[in-house]
């Protein structure tokens, strides 16, 4: 009886010291945490927009430039960001995150477009779980680039804004090359990315139009 | 008296006892990250670490632990330093903590820990315990290594993420995905035999 006591009450003691340790640390760098993660979504919004720091800047200069260059606004349910020229009056583009499921598991990106709302300025996919030098490789410049400066015409119903064909087999604005051996993560792309659009540009228009942002 | 014991371990851990070829422990986590030389170096790491100093708690804990909850009390330690390495690198390492995703949570369900806690720092003291923990984490990463290299080398033309093969290399797809761990693991183990096999002979 005495040994079960014993026991029971070792565990728990042990229990409370090692999660208090665990809590603390986690406590201490919580706002590190966060802040990395701030950062992470600031630099993306800055590089979509064209108007990241060319080389890697400190935290403190991206922040700044953050808080300078972009204004926060909202966009249905999502958050949009408004790029800002140097005079900090002029808008270069609007930038917000787009997301839908992949092959592994969700995709999210940061799809940026022009002023007018009939270009594309850049894409930027940040969060996935595809298959490193398969699907992973949406993260690449080469494919990320390709976005850059397509017009963004709302197509016609059972249309849709791109399509994601085998390289070398792309023609036309609308058309760009999918990944060699991901043709799943391809097609799920080009699936979301669509209906993601769908939901966001005819809104965009219609802020704009009402001048609300 | 320290230093030839301190060799002894670090022999069985690192050949002798190697967890990966010899105990064929931590195979999951051993095909899970190797296809990348950053992600199995941190892995390798945080487990080094994990592994020495659960094995040095254990160590410290093993009179007073009651023999019966002892598995409770080892995975307790074990989860609160996987915990503590997950904080780190989510902290100060945030892009090699989003590579490795939930493997470093699953570092916990690694049996080597698990194993050298139950198997040596249960019964020893917490020194060679805290050795035993570094030389067995280092076979493990070391193997890794072996093989995330050429899983590299080959997936993608880069060590550590530095192309070294020419522009036009045709990378091999295979050399990223699962089976590709699989596969060099096997031949890892076959070529590790082999050199000990001809060693033994040459001795006898």
């Amino acid at each position: 009886m005495k040994g079960r006591l014993f026991s029971v009450l070792y565990m728990f003691v042990l229990s409370l010291v090692f999660t208090s340790v665990v809590s603390a640390l986690n406590v201490l760098n919580k706002d590190r945490i966060r802040q990395n993660e701030a950062l992470r979504l600031q630099g993306l919004v800055l590089t979509v927009l064209n108007i990241g720091p060319s080389e890697k800047g400190s935290a403190a200069e991206l922040a700044q430039l953050f808080s300078r260059r972009v204004r926060e606004a909202s966009l249905g349910d999502r958050p949009l960001y408004v790029g800002l020229a140097e005079d900090g009056k002029t808008v270069v583009g609007y930038a917000f995150p787009v997301s839908g499921p992949g092959f592994w598991g969700p995709i999210e990106a940061m799809v940026a477009v022009a002023p007018d709302i009939q270009k594309v300025l850049g894409i930027a996919f940040y969060r996935h779980s595809e298959t490193p030098g398969l699907g992973g490789r949406i993260t690449e410049a080469w494919f990320q680039n390709q976005f850059q400066g397509r017009p963004l015409q709302v197509p016609p119903a059972g249309m849709r804004f791109f399509y994601l064909k085998p390289p070398g087999t792309a023609h036309g604005p609308t058309e760009l090359d999918a990944i060699t051996g991901a043709t799943e993560t391809s097609r799920r792309l080009e699936k979301f990315l669509d209906e993601e659009l769908k939901k966001t540009i005819p809104l965009l228009l219609d802020q704009k139009a009402r001048s609300r942002v | 008296m320290a230093s030839p014991k301190a060799r002894t371990i670090f022999r069985k851990g690192v050949w002798d006892e190697n967890p990966v070829f010899r105990q064929i422990l931590g195979i999951c986590s051993a095909l899970a990250v190797t296809n990348l030389m950053t992600n199995t170096l941190i892995m390798g790491l945080g487990l080094i670490f994990v592994t020495a100093m659960s094995g040095a708690t254990v160590s410290a804990l093993r009179k007073i632990t009651p023999d019966r909850i002892r598995m409770m009390v080892q995975v307790l330690i074990i989860a609160s330093y996987v915990m503590m390495v997950d904080i780190f690198l989510q902290a100060y390492l945030p892009d090699i903590s989003k590579a490795l995703g939930p493997y470093v949570g699953l570092i916990i369900t690694n049996c080597i820990i698990m194993g050298r806690c139950e198997g040596y720092a249960r019964v020893n003291p917490v020194w060679p315990a805290f050795l035993d923990g570094i030389a067995s984490g280092t076979g493990y990463a070391l193997v890794l290594l072996a093989i995330a290299f050429i899983r590299e080398l080959l997936g993608f033309g880069s060590v550590f993420g530095i192309r070294v093969l020419p522009e036009g290399w045709v990378p091999w797809t295979i050399m990223v995905m699962a089976p590709a761990g699989f596969f060099m693991l096997a031949v890892f183990i076959w070529v590790a035999y082999s050199v000990e096999n001809r060693a033994t002979r040459k001795r006898g």
